[in-house]
């Protein structure tokens, strides 16, 4: 159970660190969504076209990016109501994606192409003799691994950067950026691009995973990432054990409909209970002890 | 003054067009008795959902545009009603309101209600309904397929398999169901039927039913498939929409099996997908739409298809079938094809008028 909830968690992470940089610059992204499925159709299409995982994940990459450039245009220069920019762009992907791939493939439905290879495992095969090390370490897709140099990555730009310190600046107090001499929006820019970066990506890996593009792949992944930002008090290792306690509770909701008597339906509604009660505890605790965010 | 009451005069004007002229307009669109002699005989399908990426509701058109090209007064037109259900009784109104329609051809297990709803406000518009059932509606015919039959069916052929029949069948006895929800006809019918087919085999065979609680999340039904596969199971037949892709990732990276249902699915893995049991949907469609045009069709009626008909069937004509199943399992497997054809299975319908 431990092992999927990692692979599970990765995807959520990847978004939820994406989303992390625009939250902390003052940009509420609610298009991670959108832009996790246009990661996933471009890393089909991309995987497809080259027959290479890495060419898939960079054009998941690139397209989570085109997303996130057109969120800045919009919502930050040409000055648009951000909450109304986030929701066109997850209806422009929604829309948009059935229209490219009718165009390209002639279906608008399973986008199942050639040479899409197989997402790669690592350390498959090795044990260490203690279990549950082995279940949250080894034998998972490339991804999962992409994740752990991730958050260390975010924690680092964020806290120890000159341009993490101004990126914080922009969310915080964005006059004082500019009293410097700083334009806030260029932060803001690059905050949406990291974040269209990180959600492209994590829909690549849910496609990759799958070898094979459907409508609604993304399956509410995004809102859930955005989730995770605020459970995780907006800290890149607070994500990483919010995603983490989404990812065991959905991994729970599986396992346990093979072994308990209680209808799956029910059970599958665990992961939102926990994730509302989680929220109301962190409100609880914000209440107690804000954070210096 | 007189420039307010020219700007009233203009308002009760533009109000007086804005019912008048739809209510003229719509007037001009009803039948008229001197058109009644050479007016094509219409037909409207109305698809719960979207036609692309269903095979259920392609075979629907299919059979319905097949009857129609084949008749030489009859026109077809083709809604999409979209998945918002709440949204479909609207529709399927709007559609009889229009009065445009000699027939509205639908498909679905909830349609055979919601027809008999506008039926009775609109007593002209005839309906017919497959893959529901309703019984004593004058203007509305349905016809069900045998889901027992073909549950049973994928049951047997998953416990042929799982009892040692191919390369990758494990040692635990276990056989896996994934549905995309909860349903009378899952729980009722489909789910025992399929654990029913496979006992045929052996009696110790389990089942490991699973819900993905909805028709698109192909990355949880990954997830539920490597859980079944971790309990043992071997072979997983897959009735969860767009979640079936999920369940033949698993599969092709764990060496597993996996059986679809309503339509071939051996396309979506070569060697994984490795049985299919058939509804010809289109075939029924395709009949009944042309006996409607013809005018044989008998409403009121609400039939019920199964493997003795030729409407339940198990794919064996695909190359792929004859390539990775042994020819025991589908020597067995005909045999039982040949028992259902012989003596049918009884069906009783959830909540069936």
């Amino acid at each position: 159970m431990i092992y999927y909830a990692i692979e599970v968690m990765a995807p959520l992470l990847l978004a939820g660190l994406g989303g992390l940089f625009a939250e902390l610059a003052g940009v509420l992204n609610i298009a991670l969504e959108g832009m996790m499925l246009a990661g996933a159709f471009a890393a089909i299409v991309s995987a497809s076209l080259t027959g290479s995982i890495a060419a898939g994940m960079l054009g998941g990459l690139i397209a989570g990016t085109v997303l996130a450039y057109l969120f800045y245009f919009v919502g930050i220069r040409m000055r648009a109501n951000i909450f109304i920019v986030g929701l066109a762009i997850n209806l422009l992907a929604a829309g948009s994606i059935p229209f490219l791939s009718s165009a390209m493939y002639g279906t608008k439905g399973v986008l199942r192409l050639p040479r899409v290879p197989r997402m790669p495992g690592f350390f498959v095969g090795i044990e260490t003799g203690f279990p549950l090390l082995d279940q949250i370490f080894l034998g998972h897709s490339f991804g999962v691994y992409l994740t752990v140099p991730a958050v260390l990555l975010a924690g680092l730009v964020l806290q120890r950067t000159p341009f993490g310190l101004r990126l914080r600046s922009t969310g915080k107090n964005p006059e004082t950026l500019r009293a410097v001499g700083l334009n806030p929006d260029r932060y803001r820019r690059a905050a949406l691009l990291i974040s269209g970066m990180g959600a492209g990506l994590a829909g690549s890996l849910l496609a990759l995973r799958l070898g094979v593009y459907l409508p609604n792949v993304s399956a509410g992944r995004g809102w859930i990432a955005l989730v995770t930002i605020y459970l995780g008090y907006k800290r890149p290792f607070g994500v990483l054990i919010a995603a983490l306690c989404f990812a065991l509770a959905e991994g729970v909701s599986v396992a346990a409909q093979g072994v308990l008597q209680i209808p799956g339906t029910i059970l599958l509604g665990l992961p939102y209970i926990l994730t509302v009660l989680a929220m109301i505890a962190y409100s609880a605790m914000r209440r107690v002890a804000p954070s210096d965010d | 003054m007189l420039t307010q009451r020219v700007s009233h005069l203009a308002i009760s004007l533009l109000c007086a067009a804005l019912f008048v002229v739809p209510a003229v307009l719509f007037l001009g669109c009803a039948p008229v008795e001197e058109e009644e002699a050479g007016r094509p005989y219409s037909i409207a399908v109305f698809v719960p959902g979207v036609v692309e990426g269903s095979p259920t509701y392609e075979m629907l058109v299919e059979g319905v545009r097949r009857a129609v090209d084949e008749s030489e007064n009859a026109e077809v037109r083709v809604v999409e009603g979209g998945f918002n259900q709440a949204e479909w009784s609207g529709s399927i109104t709007s559609l009889a309101a229009t009065e445009s329609y000699d027939l509205i051809v639908s498909s679905n297990p909830s349609l055979p209600e919601i027809a008999n709803e506008v039926s009775q406000s609109f007593p002209d518009q005839r309906f017919l309904v497959l893959d529901g059932y309703w019984e004593g509606n004058p203007r509305m015919r349905t016809v069900m397929f045998n889901q027992r039959e073909q549950a049973y069916l994928n049951g047997y052929f998953a416990g042929l398999v799982t009892t040692g029949g191919m390369p990758a069948s494990r040692e635990a006895r276990r056989i896996g169901l994934l549905a995309g929800q909860e349903y009378p006809m899952m729980n009722q019918v489909i789910r025992p039927a399929f654990l029913e087919g496979a006992q045929v085999v052996d009696p110790e065979i389990e089942l490991d039913f699973r819900v993905l609680g909805n028709w698109f999340d192909a990355g949880r039904a990954a997830d539920l498939a490597n859980s079944m596969l971790d309990r043992g199971v071997d072979v997983i037949l897959s009735i969860a929409g767009g979640g079936n892709q999920g369940v033949i990732a698993t599969a092709r990276d764990r060496d597993a099996y996996v059986l679809w249902f309503d339509s071939s699915g051996f396309h979506h893995g070569p060697g994984i997908v490795i049985g299919s049991s058939l509804v010809k949907l289109d075939q029924a469609a395709y009949e009944r739409t042309r006996a409607a045009i013809n005018g044989s069709l008998e409403f009121g009626v609400g039939e019920v298809l199964g493997v003795a008909d030729g409407y339940v069937t198990f794919d064996s004509e695909d190359p792929n079938y004859t390539e990775y199943v042994p020819e025991t399992i589908r020597a067995q497997h005909e045999q039982l094809m040949q028992r259902l054809m012989d003596e049918p299975m009884e069906f009783d319908i959830p909540g069936a008028n």
